[in-house]
């Protein structure tokens, strides 16, 4: 026989500690040893950290879950992250209790003569199959739709996607990252022709100015905002908010600009015209890498059913441009806007200064808003203008709210004109998606259907008869939600929903399926800077529930398509996403391989040769640039990105007699999205128990209503009571409302405008016009 | 004349390659700041290294001499009672004033070093990681006792103290039975008329606590091999 050495060694070494101890014994009778003395050392006994980017914002911080005896028992934050550095906000330290509480569903429910039924899971799916074949047959393809969320993990999109899109040949896929994050999409796309920051969260590190455009980091994206103190208290950055209402943030900024609402618009056309006017423009760098156009104007919010609008881009030269922005001096737009023309011109001094690095940051402010493409541009104008932009410490950064609106929906593309590469409407893009789906290629229909808030519509009218909503709650977040609502309730629509708890969109379900939420199942999210993170399965999902991917795996058996879906059950996230990967292989969107994301925290795409690209379009750290130059904007066919010639124009709707205050609504740091994961968790309900509406002091003084006071809010579209918050988390300017959307009981959005962006379809929740009185 | 005509002429050259490269050097001034090399490191935002440990020594001797303040001592009841799992960032259990505030200046005025507060009959409580500004980002006011929904989750028990429970052998200095990921400084919670009774340090002018005190063996990371 033969010992290796190390086992020699040990041997050794377990000899001479029996020994040690007998001696020890022998000589100190009673003194007690223990042979294993970190067995009483208890914290961590049994517990099994693993890690996860946290369930909640599109921040993406990574986590370290403690595991025990099965469950989720702890949660701290990733030391290895380079996105949160071993920090968490308070949702992502107590995330894994989301997964606990009592009303969890844990069996699926049927609708049977107005009563919901236990069933069985398989008995489930033969019925949404069965539905689905009977819809498609009497009321054609187009009939049926599937409406999902920045919520799907990777493999749940996909899979989606290609049963839709690829096998049923219906392009009615959307989801609710076209009321969230659209207008990023289109702003990334009519600027640079890919979607997607070319920046990064290590900006941060570098850069010397932060604006925040109607972005309350300190509460909705915490953790990256704790990033910008951090490098305050190290180097003296400075950090401005440029919002509507004042916040946290605009308590730690080192300057509040409060702007009237719209006129954001307006205050960035004044920067670009102070920048060209002061020469602070990089000449060299728009010379090269820029073009001038502008497009159509007037172009409606979208207010009538069958609503269209496609853009037109004419093109116009850099002296077309001054003389456009010449309507933009700061004295006028400061009448406008309610800056004073003093505060634009600092902007813009910041902005202009050769010698500061700049980062813009902005999130629902600049998404949710009727002009929303148009802003966007308007602040890419001001950083190509410039020159800052795709260079470390010169980023204009779009923030995302939810873990996979990035990695899902705008990657994997689940919008109905999207392909997980390119759009329905290419021939290349559909001929390359049929292939790899195994689907002949007529299967893929040219024609984009409905976007979200059209597909509600559509299901209001009829032209919609089956509807599947996963990991979404609409029936809280849609604008104009009565209309939706009772869209959805009439007969002849069915209507199947997955999810872990009872919402208000669980109430008009006609099939229920439980979902494995998260860490119950495998996945990957993908965050706002790119990065793809993944996760294993840590706990058992209770009950029979099953996770998104599978249950549409199942249907898609059931309805035929079993060579599509050849997945098996113990490696089908990473069969699917292996074959996903395919549809990204090139350079410029090239996916970081599985076993990469599953050994580190995460990989920014493009991953080519072994690392993550920091900074697009820069070709000093993008290998996708090919044209020689130090910049290449590869998205546009000349390699050249685009200052957009965009206006102001007025909202659709704006307070007058009748309704005289803005109507704003938004989110809170505790509570995310629809609130049905965080209200059950014990320290964030007790933390922020229930919806408000918050007041400036003055008006609250005019009408004599004190925090706690019931107050009536009434739009054209319905009415609201709910009590007053006046000074308390957020200030809003004179004349102006906020109420938090999380509240099922206070629906909010009943009351919304579901006015859109022409150009994204996103509807705006930030600006309609109500009336406030007290009860 | 030939021979001044030359040197006149080398220093209008020299003159005109000082002018040009001066006038590329103030144009590349004009442009953006160097661009620093992107590097994978990176200083965490908590701190990594036990440097912590050292954080607040001066107030070592002070916390030696002051005697124990019988009446107003905090229990790890108490302590837990605030965490919905050991190792989670507590909850605020008293009023905040400014809801807008997110701490920072406001919350150290009292828990960057403690002291004793008449209006909660209370030592204030001290942080181990002062430099981490927006206390409010993990720190939550309770304004309401009541749940939305029941929950199930399960509290894990806290680490056992007191003697024995963490020495392995009988009156060895007890080793660390939790993480110090967040909290480095042990005397933030150890030492101090704040610290829980049964987990306050007899001598807490030792100061190098790790010196006797090293963390458990699984929450230290295996380097593997030998």
């Amino acid at each position: 026989m033969y010992n290796s050495s190390t086992d020699r060694r040990n041997f050794m070494k377990k000899m001479a500690a029996v020994s040690a101890m007998t001696a020890a014994i022998a000589l100190f009778p009673d003194i007690l040893f223990s042979a294993e003395p970190e067995k009483l050392l208890s914290e961590s006994k049994g517990l099994d950290w693993k890690r996860s980017p946290c369930r909640f914002c599109g921040v993406g911080c990574s986590l370290l879950i403690g595991i025990e005896n099965g469950r989720a028992v702890a949660v701290r934050g990733d030391p290895k992250s380079p996105v949160n550095r071993g920090l968490c906000c308070v949702k992502g330290y107590h995330s894994v209790l989301s997964m606990y509480a009592a009303d969890r569903l844990t069996k699926p429910l049927v609708k049977k003569n107005g009563e919901y039924v236990e069933t069985s899971m398989a008995e489930a799916l033969d019925r949404i199959a069965f539905k689905m074949k009977q819809t498609i047959e009497t009321h054609g393809k187009d009939a049926v739709s599937i409406y999902g969320s920045g919520q799907w993990t990777i493999p749940d999109g996909y899979v989606a996607s290609k049963l839709f899109k690829g096998c049923i040949g219906t392009n009615n896929i959307e989801c609710n990252a076209r009321l969230c994050m659209a207008t990023a999409v289109t702003g990334f796309l009519t600027s640079f022709g890919l979607d997607e920051p070319m920046g990064c969260y290590e900006d941060i590190d570098h850069a010397d100015v932060f604006v925040l455009w109607g972005n309350n980091m300190a509460e909705m994206h915490p953790v990256l905002f704790s990033r910008l103190l951090d490098q305050r208290l190290r180097r003296g950055v400075t950090i401005i908010d440029f919002a509507t209402r004042t916040t946290r943030t605009s308590m730690a900024a080192d300057k509040s600009i409060l702007f009237k609402p719209q006129t954001d618009l307006a205050v960035a056309n004044a920067i670009c015209y102070e920048i060209v006017k002061n020469n602070w423009v990089n000449e060299v760098f728009v010379d090269r890498y820029c073009n001038f156009r502008k497009g159509l104007t007037q172009m409606g919010y979208g207010l009538e059913d069958h609503y269209r609008f496609t853009d037109k881009a004419e093109k116009i030269d850099f002296e077309a441009y001054k003389k456009f922005l010449a309507n933009y001096t700061p004295e006028k737009v400061a009448k406008l806007s309610g800056v004073s023309a003093k505060d634009i011109e600092y902007m813009a001094a910041l902005y202009g200064d050769p010698n500061k690095r700049v980062m813009s940051f902005w999130c629902m402010g600049m998404n949710q808003h009727t002009r929303g493409t148009w802003i966007q541009n308007l602040v890419y104008n001001i950083h190509l203008l410039t020159g800052k932009i795709s260079a470390p410490g010169n980023s204009p950064f779009s923030l995302t709210g939810q873990p996979s609106a990035c990695g899902t929906t705008r990657e994997v593309g689940t919008f109905t004109h999207r392909l997980p590469h390119g759009v329905v409407t290419d021939e290349g893009d559909r001929a390359l998606a049929a292939k790899i789906w195994n689907v002949p290629v007529e299967n893929i229909s040219p024609q984009p259907t409905y976007h979200a808030v059209e597909m509600f519509r559509a299901l209001d009218r009829g032209d919609i008869r089956f509807m599947w909503i996963q990991v979404t709650n609409p029936m809280v977040t849609m604008p104009k939600l009565k209309r939706y609502r009772n869209g959805s309730e009439k007969t002849g629509r069915f209507i199947v929903v997955s999810d872990i708890y009872p919402t208000p969109t669980t109430d008009v379900a006609d099939v229920i399926l439980p979902a494995a939420m998260w860490i119950e199942r495998e996945g990957m999210y993908g965050n706002s800077e790119r990065r793809t993170q993944y996760f294993q399965q840590m706990v058992e999902p209770p009950g029979e529930a099953m996770s998104d991917t599978w249950q549409l795996i199942e249907v898609a058996r059931r309805l035929g398509f079993k060579k599509q879906f050849y997945y098996e059950k113990e490696t089908h996230i990473e069969e699917i996403y292996a074959e996903y990967r395919r549809h990204h292989d090139n350079e410029q969107h090239n996916m970081a391989p599985l076993h990469i994301l599953r050994s580190q925290p995460g990989a920014m795409w493009p991953y080519v040769g072994g690392k993550s690209t920091k900074w697009r379009y820069n070709s000093k750290y993008d290998p996708a640039c090919t044209n020689g130059e130090a910049f290449h904007f590869y998205g546009k066919p000349d390699g050249k990105a685009i200052i957009w010639q965009r206006p102001y124009e007025p909202p659709p709707e704006s307070p007058d007699e009748a309704y005289p205050y803005w109507l704003c609504t938004g989110r809170v740091l505790e509570h995310w999205h629809s609130g049905s994961m965080t209200r059950r968790i014990p320290i964030l309900h007790r933390a922020m128990p229930h919806g408000y509406v918050e007041l400036n002091i003055a008006d609250a003084k005019r009408l004599q209503i004190q925090t706690g006071d019931k107050v009536k809010l009434t739009s054209r579209r319905g009415e609201i009571i709910l009590p007053a918050a006046v000074n308390q988390r957020g200030l809003p300017a004179p004349m102006q409302v906020f109420v938090p959307f999380f509240d099922e009981n206070m629906l909010i959005n009943e009351l919304t405008l579901d006015a859109f962006d022409p150009i994204s379809k996103q509807p705006d929740y930030k600006k309609c016009a109500v009336s406030v009185e007290k009860v | 004349m030939k021979k001044r005509l030359g040197i006149i002429s080398l220093f209008t050259l020299l003159f005109v390659v000082f002018i040009a490269i001066w006038d590329y050097s103030y144009r590349t001034g004009l442009e953006c700041a160097a661009t620093p090399e992107g590097g994978d490191d990176y200083v965490p935002m908590v701190m990594s290294s036990e440097k912590g440990v050292f954080r607040r020594d001066r107030y070592a001797l002070d916390y030696a001499r002051m005697p124990i303040d019988e009446n107003h001592q905090r229990s790890l009841k108490d302590y837990y009672k605030n965490r919905a799992f050991p190792g989670a960032p507590p909850s605020i259990p008293h009023p905040v004033s400014d809801a807008r505030s997110m701490g920072g200046k406001d919350c150290l005025q009292c828990h960057e070093n403690g002291g004793f507060v008449a209006k909660w009959d209370a030592y204030a409580p001290v942080t181990p990681h002062p430099e981490l500004l927006s206390c409010r980002q993990c720190h939550v006011v309770q304004k309401v006792r009541a749940l939305f929904r029941a929950t199930n989750f399960k509290k894990i028990p806290a680490p056992a103290v007191g003697a024995g429970a963490n020495s392995a052998l009988r009156g060895s200095p007890p080793g660390i039975p939790h993480r110090i990921q967040m909290r480095e400084n042990c005397s933030a919670c150890h030492a101090g008329p704040s610290a829980p009774r049964e987990i306050r340090t007899s001598h807490p002018q030792r100061i190098n606590c790790m010196q006797c005190h090293v963390p458990n063996k699984k929450l230290a990371a295996d380097i593997g091999g030998f």
